[in-house]
């Protein structure tokens, strides 16, 4: 992608979730960045994926408190791939969750796990991962 | 609204035409003033007095401005009888017991939960051994969405941060051996929705053990701005008729289980989501003046709603600030009551409160801290004077609590209210000139909150249009970029943070795949073994009782006796009302 264009992010819950403070807290972040942001709020893995589709995003971030990370987070890059978008897209993942899990959602295919960062270390975890697709 | 008038212009009407009794004569103050002036040009630094004002920056502040020194010239009109009077009498201002805490301490109510519902009722039960005086019981995920254990959305989530709840049977489980006739439960429903499906299953579980229901104390939450606003989902219901299911649930527990709260008004979530003190309890007494609107439509009395009524409130870093929040709160609920609904019974102007310390004010970096943060937050509730607390676990950034955590906040609460001896006078801090100036400032900003929601057309509609949640939004990225920059000082997160800081090893609640299986399991035999043309009868009773008249918590206590599960009755809610999309901002 060239770096001039506005980076593109869907910002999106797993269906059960209740904690939106921390995506609310990133979206702004992120467009304090200059990046365009789409609130998709609670989804399944799928219609995340559909979204994502259908606004030809540059990345997917998920906010995440309450488990299921990885077997969502599995669904969602399943999903992906079936629709073909995983290798352009790059994911984050961000909230609360067993720090062992960091390198299992890295191996899934996230680009980033925070459980805990700055404006600066997202935004830069997004900008290498768009360069190296 | 009924009057023509709003809330704020009754209240001063009627404040004007109330005895005084002023505390201060206007020669003293005069002599005072002159005074002040000269210490304040003369011995004051001059850098001082230009920054005479300082305006608070901390986590879930209010930013109301704070002078250097207090004295009689900040509450010239102070009013002994009209805003303080003596403890248990009106206005509530010094509490609302004459003894307070020598008479009983505040309940000690730590939520727990966590597990399958049998290591849940164990938890229980060791907490109630260890001193708890209450039991307070968070949901799962899946069950606070109203989603059954095996649905898809639940996949991965089932007892992570909550026990799971789909039917009477697993409510058995959690309660056993537990004398639910003596010791009050709090169950954190969350939503009106949630609280017609759960609540249902804890009465068939007493009317099981043959325990009558006007014997249970306890309470639920039932406030629709947990549904409407503070959570996401992906199936919400439009917000008026979650109102109308807060209310219907609140006639019918007010008239069948006649020692519960049958509404826990939840300030304590949405300032943690992210708004000030001041909203906080703004919302919460507008939706405890609609639902005094409401009742009194459907033909009830002020008092016998009003005396059911429960408050829940977050009290964070700015002591002061906390305390006179909960003297100003009570003093103007009293208000709301005797002067907007022409209460009668004293009892019915009590905002009683449960209290829990803030969890959005503790940090990842250096946890151990948080012990210090949450003390000072129950220290604040104590001098308030809440009736039940429970204090965070430290490793609230974490995880839920470890069970070391959450005894650890239990020791908090037993060493103040054991050793500190604060427990000893009633209301402790009144009189301060500070105190009693930040809680009139504080009353009034409550006040002109509640007049600006009433002035858009009322609670339900400001929610409708989404006023609240841009509120909301902007106050969490103003906050998260006041803390980036450094103008919010957190310790050790961006003041005085180690540079070699690493994040310490800490208990994590993990998914436990057995007990998705074991629910899975009970739920196919459940559903194998209930009548389930019954069932389906009494599913369909509550479809027609949410589109047509009747009370809906009527209607789901006979899905409860059917067997009839949480994501069934959450999809009948559904079929009923249809979705209503969430307006988030950001």
């Amino acid at each position: 992608m060239a770096s001039k264009e506005k980076i593109k992010v869907l910002l999106a819950q797993f269906p059960l979730e209740t904690h939106s403070r921390g995506i609310i807290t990133v979206a702004g972040m992120l467009r304090d960045a200059g990046m365009e942001i789409i609130l998709m709020g609670n989804a399944l893995p799928e219609q995340i994926v559909e979204t994502a589709v259908q606004e030809y995003v540059d990345v997917i971030g998920i906010s995440t408190y309450c488990g299921g990370e990885l077997a969502l987070g599995g669904q969602l890059m399943k999903a992906a791939e079936d629709k073909g978008i995983k290798e352009r897209t790059s994911f984050l993942i961000g909230g609360i969750f067993p720090p062992k899990d960091i390198p299992e959602l890295k191996k899934i295919g996230f680009d980033g796990a925070f459980l805990s960062a700055t404006k600066e270390e997202i935004v830069s975890c997004i900008e290498g991962a768009i360069a190296a697709k | 609204m009924g009057s023509g008038k709003t809330t704020k212009e009754i209240l001063k009407e009627k404040l004007a035409s109330e005895e005084h009794t002023p505390l201060y004569n206007p020669e003293a103050l005069e002599k005072i003033n002159k005074a002040f002036d000269e210490w304040k040009n003369t011995v004051v630094r001059e850098q001082d007095r230009e920054n005479w004002d300082v305006t608070p920056k901390t986590i879930l502040g209010s930013e109301i401005p704070r002078g250097l020194l207090y004295t009689p010239l900040n509450n010239e009109g102070f009013d002994y009888a009209r805003d303080l009077g003596f403890s248990g009498q009106e206005p509530f201002t010094r509490g609302l017991h004459a003894n307070m805490y020598r008479g009983r301490s505040w309940t000690l109510r730590q939520l727990s939960a966590a597990g399958s519902p049998e290591e849940v009722n164990d938890r229980l039960k060791m907490l109630l051994e260890r001193g708890a005086t209450g039991t307070n019981l968070a949901l799962d995920l899946a069950t606070v969405q109203m989603f059954d254990s095996d649905e898809p959305e639940a996949l991965g989530q089932v007892g992570t941060v909550g026990v799971p709840i789909d039917c009477v049977e697993d409510m058995e489980k959690i309660y056993k051996d537990i004398p639910i006739d003596k010791i009050s439960a709090s169950i954190v429903t969350h939503y009106p929705r949630n609280t017609s499906i759960i609540f249902p299953m804890y009465l068939v579980m007493a009317e099981r053990r043959g325990i009558s229901w006007d014997k249970l104390p306890g309470s639920v939450q039932n406030d629709f701005i947990m549904e409407s606003v503070v959570r996401s989902a992906s199936e919400y219901i439009p917000p008026r008729d979650d109102f109308r299911v807060q209310c219907d649930n609140i006639e019918f527990i007010r008239k069948n289980v006649p020692r519960w709260n049958f509404i826990t008004l939840n300030g304590y979530n949405l300032r943690e989501w992210g708004t000030s003190g001041i909203t906080e309890m703004a919302v919460a007494i507008a939706n405890g003046i609609a639902i005094l609107e409401d009742m009194t439509k459907r033909g009830h009395d002020p008092d016998w709603v009003g005396e059911r009524l429960a408050f829940f409130w977050s009290p964070a870093n700015d002591f002061f600030e906390e305390v006179a929040r909960l003297r100003a709160v009570r003093r103007l609920w009293y208000r709301v009551m005797k002067y907007r609904f022409n209460a009668q019974k004293p009892r019915s102007m009590w905002s009683k409160c449960h209290v829990q310390t803030s969890g959005v004010s503790l940090q990842r970096e250096e946890p151990m801290a948080n012990v210090a943060r949450s003390a000072y937050h129950a220290m604040a509730a104590a001098l308030g004077g809440a009736q039940s607390l429970h204090v965070d676990g430290y490793d609230e950034a974490y995880s839920i609590p470890s069970d070391e955590a959450n005894l650890l906040a239990l020791r908090t609460q037993q060493v103040i209210e054991a050793e500190t001896q604060i427990t000893q006078v009633v209301d402790p801090l009144a009189g301060s000139f500070y105190v009693e100036s930040l809680t009139n400032q504080i009353e009034a900003l409550i006040l002109d909150e509640i007049d600006e929601i009433e002035k858009m057309g009322g609670l339900v509609d400001v929610v409708d249009s989404g006023w609240l949640h841009n509120k909301a939004s902007r106050y969490i990225q103003k906050e998260q970029a006041e803390i980036a920059d450094g103008t919010i000082k957190v310790v050790a997160r961006n003041y005085f943070r180690d540079p070699n800081l690493e994040m310490p090893e800490i208990w994590v609640k993990e998914f436990d795949p057995e007990l998705g299986k074991e629910m899975a399991d009970k739920l196919a035999r459940i559903r194998s073994q209930r009548n389930n043309e019954k069932a389906d009868n009494t599913l369909k009773a509550l479809v027609d009782t949410c589109k047509g008249g009747g009370n809906v918590m009527e209607a789901c206590i006979e899905c409860a006796r059917a067997d009839v599960t949480v994501g069934e009755m959450r999809r009948a809610f559904v079929d009923a009302f249809g979705l209503w999309k969430t307006p988030i901002f950001a």
